[in-house]
């Protein structure tokens, strides 16, 4: 894992390679969210974070956009690269929705309560646990405080917001002693529809679910620590208005046992184990809709499970080099089905992803070559084998319904990479970077049955027949960092080889009413993106901060289409002032048009550009014994603006003006 | 978990059961219990005649019937000569039906044959079969049930050329989602008997009809010889799919829209 050979390396090398520890850095999030935990300066301990929404969470990186279908589980994509192209992990764990058409993304199963941070890959290098060609999201766990200061800490708090009439209430608690600790914590909300601007009430947007979660850290002695992790989420009568079903319930069980050894003075410097095990239960519905709506009534339930380990040792090698060595393995069953009940007639069954199992094993090799105090390198790369296949007798049935031979499947996937950091200057970095990475079509792209892609209103169909997609990346940048002043550029290219995208089947005829056709998922030769990213700080005096965050995306296939799912410019910028504690912010969410479209071959439509403004303060009031009260009382979209971005489904208005009420109590 | 159990337990429940009634339904002096007994009934020329099917009942399409014959003492007989002749009396009108005479199986020790129902025992007339074993016979009525709801396996139609032409589906089947390989009888209807046809070209189309989609990769029935032609169905789904056919003779429908319809 990068992230922890990071902090290992902080800690023995501060003064070596980052002598420039100052306040600035530690608001910017390029790479990652730090949601609560230590990392926070000390006035965020248990901070008001823990009141937001992991999808709003991600949307702070600069690299990330998210694709709406509803108020819920808004799916994450990198660089306009998504779902197969990259990997989502809990905590280092594999774990894949069980929804055919993506109303479950990984991020809706984890809350801000759950987590320590968000750590984000923009392409593949050594924290990679599975093949991708996009880099990846993992969701870091908070796990609880052996022998914290004190022994009972926690918070509670409340949130409401008037547009969709949305109220939250949230609680963590850690018990910390002096060889173990346990931390629990848990959240709800519940929303009913939201509406656009001008009090458009957008039908079938509302949700309600709940999270619990809990960690048990026990020191076995000075160097040996067990966790064991279990997070369960549930969500029930979740709208999505973008679609043409809802979901009755969406239910996540996600557990792990870690072994963590640890001695930072030792050549082997530390070894961390983990084994893990995640259910999900998932069920798409259509029966609150009215008839009018519904051409024909039906149930789409879906499973999936997954169970894996992992093992990962880092190592210091003589004073220049800090390697690192990861083995893995995991296995994916997905199971998800279709039962139509139409006026006339019996009701018909059918498997979507027709019983689709994948086993992974894998090793990431990394080293990071600490050259000298102003340059480094990082560099490794993985090599995975996968096998997939179809279980099931039915399934194998319905596979002979559109494949001809075999389905069963073993892959190679792997990649390598490199970057480096070079220090022009105490204030100036240089940094780039290039890796090759490939990975396997996902289980829905090889066996995916007549999957509804909204989008483009086409049935998808899976193909085993698809080759490995790769990317040759590049990606170069510099850093320019002074007290008041921060600066961060980075531009970026994709060259992909064999891009699996849907192309049309035309002798087939679709299964849902009212699709245009059938596309199957295809190789295409090549595709292309490119873009650059660009963050501002600036903090003048002391108590004012401005801030932009700005990411432009470009991708084109070989064909000069222009790709899908491609964010257009977009720029959030806000200014912040603190007076005597109340804090004040005014932000601006703009985005350009997106006209780079093309309606033929991937079914999207222009976008207009838009701007938004929100404002919010915010305070910590001090009460006794270390208590403290975070309250925050916010305006988003003050001016009520009709808008939608690019990448959400279905072009259905966002959020008009929005009053939000938090409160938390820490103790 | 315990859901699953119960449901297995349930389903071992239901299994043992049907094979109960299985066994009480068929003839117990037949080795065979899948073999249903139809009627049992002496010939004129003193033959013990049985005729059995399969199936529970016989119903309306395609059936294989078998016919076990003994002498009086109970000794099997294999070199007899056996024909089928099943009559619909219609009152004003009567008619027989598609089918192919019996041939002693040694598998079955039985003389194997099939009948093609064209109609379903009811108000509009009703059937009796008669058997004959080497220039001796008896009659009886036979009841043949409709098939279950939604389902239509055989079908009359009139062609272009003024020609009756009967289209049934060929049994047994077991449908699945997937691929599924479908056979199907074409017969001429001439006066009172029914002529199996080779030479036609048939095109399939397998359409659900209740949500307006049909299925790919299909492949049309062609002739195997004594009216058979077979080929491969796609089911995508569970639910009521309709088997379209045209009849094309040297490039010329004869018969369009005949159609079986199946449930599973």
């Amino acid at each position: 894992m990068k992230y922890l050979s990071i902090l290992i390396l902080l800690t023995i090398s501060t003064e070596m390679v980052f002598s420039q520890e100052d306040s600035i850095q530690k608001i910017q999030h390029y790479k990652e969210v730090i949601v609560q935990g230590k990392a926070l300066k000390d006035d965020g301990d248990n901070g008001f974070r823990l009141q937001s929404s992991t999808e709003s969470l991600l949307n702070i990186l600069p690299s990330v956009t998210m694709i709406k279908r509803g108020n819920y589980a808004l799916e994450p994509t990198i660089r306009g690269l998504n779902a197969g192209q990259i990997n989502m992990t809990i905590d280092g764990m594999q774990i894949f929705g069980a929804c055919t058409d993506k109303m479950d993304v990984i991020s809706s199963y984890v809350e801000p309560t759950n987590l320590e941070k968000i750590e984000l890959n923009t392409s593949p290098d050594g924290s990679q646990t599975g093949s991708s060609v996009g880099g990846g999201i993992n969701f870091k766990l908070m796990r609880a405080e052996i022998g914290a200061s004190r022994k009972f800490n926690g918070s509670l708090g409340a949130g409401y917001q008037t547009n969709s009439n949305y109220y939250q209430g949230l609680g963590k608690l850690q018990y910390s002693a002096k060889r173990w600790a346990i931390l629990v914590n848990g959240i709800y909300r519940k929303a009913d529809n939201y509406h656009a601007a001008d009090r458009k009430e957008i039908l079938f947007s509302q949700f309600e679910k709940w999270n619990a979660g809990i960690n048990l850290a026990v020191a076995l002695n000075e160097n040996n620590r067990l966790y064991i992790d279990y997070i369960q989420d549930e969500g029930y009568n979740i709208g999505y208005p973008a679609l043409t079903m809802d979901v009755g319930y969406a239910k996540a069980y996600v557990s792990s046992i870690t072994h963590q050894y640890e001695n930072i003075g030792k050549t082997l410097r530390s070894i961390e184990s983990k084994l893990f095990f995640n259910y999900i239960d998932h069920t798409m519905d259509d029966s609150p809709r009215p008839k009018e709506m519904v051409p024909i009534r039906m149930d789409m339930p879906g499973t999936s499970m997954t169970f894996g380990a992992y093992s990962k040792a880092n190592v210091r090698l003589g004073s220049k080099h800090l390697f690192s060595i990861q083995l893995n393995g995991y296995q994916n069953d997905l199971h998800a089905e279709m039962t139509m009940y139409p006026d006339i007639g019996s009701e018909m069954f059918m498997l979507t992803v027709p019983d689709a199992r994948r086993k992974t094993i894998g090793i990431t090799l990394a080293d990071r070559w600490i050259v000298s105090n102003k340059m480094k390198f990082d560099f490794g790369g993985r090599f995975e084998l996968n096998a997939s296949d179809i279980v099931t007798e039915i399934g194998r049935k319905t596979m002979t319904s559109f494949y001809q031979g075999n389905p069963d499947q073993t892959r190679l996937n792997g990649n390598v990479f490199v970057n480096t950091n070079y220090k022009l200057r105490t204030n100036l970095s240089l940094f780039a970077g290039a890796n090759y990475g490939n990975r396997s079509a996902s289980l829905h792209e090889l066996y995916g049955f007549y999957l509804f892609n909204r989008v483009d209103n086409h049935d998808y169909l899976g193909n085993p027949d698809l080759k490995n997609e790769s990317s040759l990346n590049g990606n170069i940048g510099s850093e320019l960092k002074y007290k008041k002043f921060a600066v961060r550029l980075e531009g970026y290219i994709y060259a992909f080889s064999n891009y699996i995208t849907g192309l049309v089947v035309p002798e087939y005829s679709n299964m849902a009413p009212g699709a245009s056709g059938v596309k199957q998922y295809s190789n295409i030769p090549s595709a292309l993106l490119t873009g650059a990213e660009l963050s501002i700080i600036y903090n003048p005096i002391e108590a004012l901060t401005l801030q932009s965050i700005n990411s432009y995306t470009f991708g084109i296939d070989n064909e000069k289409n222009y790709l899908p799912y491609i964010p257009p410019f977009k720029s959030a910028n806000s200014i912040a002032y603190d007076l005597k504690g109340f804090v004040f912010k005014v932000e601006h969410v703009g985005s350009a048009a997106q006209n780079n479209v093309s309606t033929e071959r991937y079914g999207e439509s222009t976008t207009p550009a838009f701007n938004i403004f929100s404002f919010n303060v915010q305070k910590y009031f001090h009460l006794k014994n270390h208590k403290r009260l975070h309250a925050e009382v916010g305006v988003e979209n003050i001016f009520d603006t009709p808008y939608y971005e690019h990448l959400d489904v279905m072009k259905i208005q966002r959020q008009g003006v929005n009053v939000v009420i938090r409160a938390t109590f820490i103790f | 978990m315990k859901k699953i159990i119960l449901l297995s337990l349930a389903g071992v429940v239901a299994l043992t059961s049907c094979k109960k009634d299985e066994i009480e339904e068929t003839n117990p002096i037949n080795e065979q219990s899948v073999f249903t007994l139809i009627k049992k009934d002496t010939t004129s020329n003193d033959y013990v005649v049985s005729l059995f099917a399969k199936t529970s009942s016989i119903e309306v399409g395609y059936n294989n019937l078998y016919v076990s014959v003994k002498n009086l003492d109970g000794t099997n007989i294999e070199n007899a000569t056996v024909t089928f002749d099943p009559i619909m009396d219609m009152g004003t009108m009567s008619h027989g039906s598609p089918l192919i005479q019996p041939v002693y199986k040694s598998g079955s020790k039985m003389y194997e044959g099939v009948v093609i129902f064209t109609m379903p025992t009811g108000d509009m007339g009703t059937w009796t079969m008669s058997i004959d074993v080497n220039g001796g016979s008896t009659t009886f009525p036979i009841v043949v049930e409709t098939s279950k709801p939604n389902t239509k396996y055989v079908g009359s139609y009139t062609g272009t050329d003024g020609e009756k032409y009967i289209v049934s589906i060929v049994k047994p089947f077991s449908w699945s989602v997937g691929m599924n390989d479908v056979s199907i009888m074409i017969h001429h209807r001439m006066m009172d008997s029914f002529i199996a046809v080779d030479d036609f070209h048939v095109v399939m189309d397998p359409q659900m009809m209740s949500m307006g989609h049909g299925s790919p990769n299909n492949i049309s029935p062609t002739s195997d010889g004594n009216g058979y032609y077979s080929g491969e169905v796609n089911f995508t789904m569970t639910g009521d799919w309709r088997l379209n056919f045209d009849l094309i003779r040297n490039g010329d429908t004869i018969v369009t829209g005949a159609y079986i319809d199946i449930m599973f």
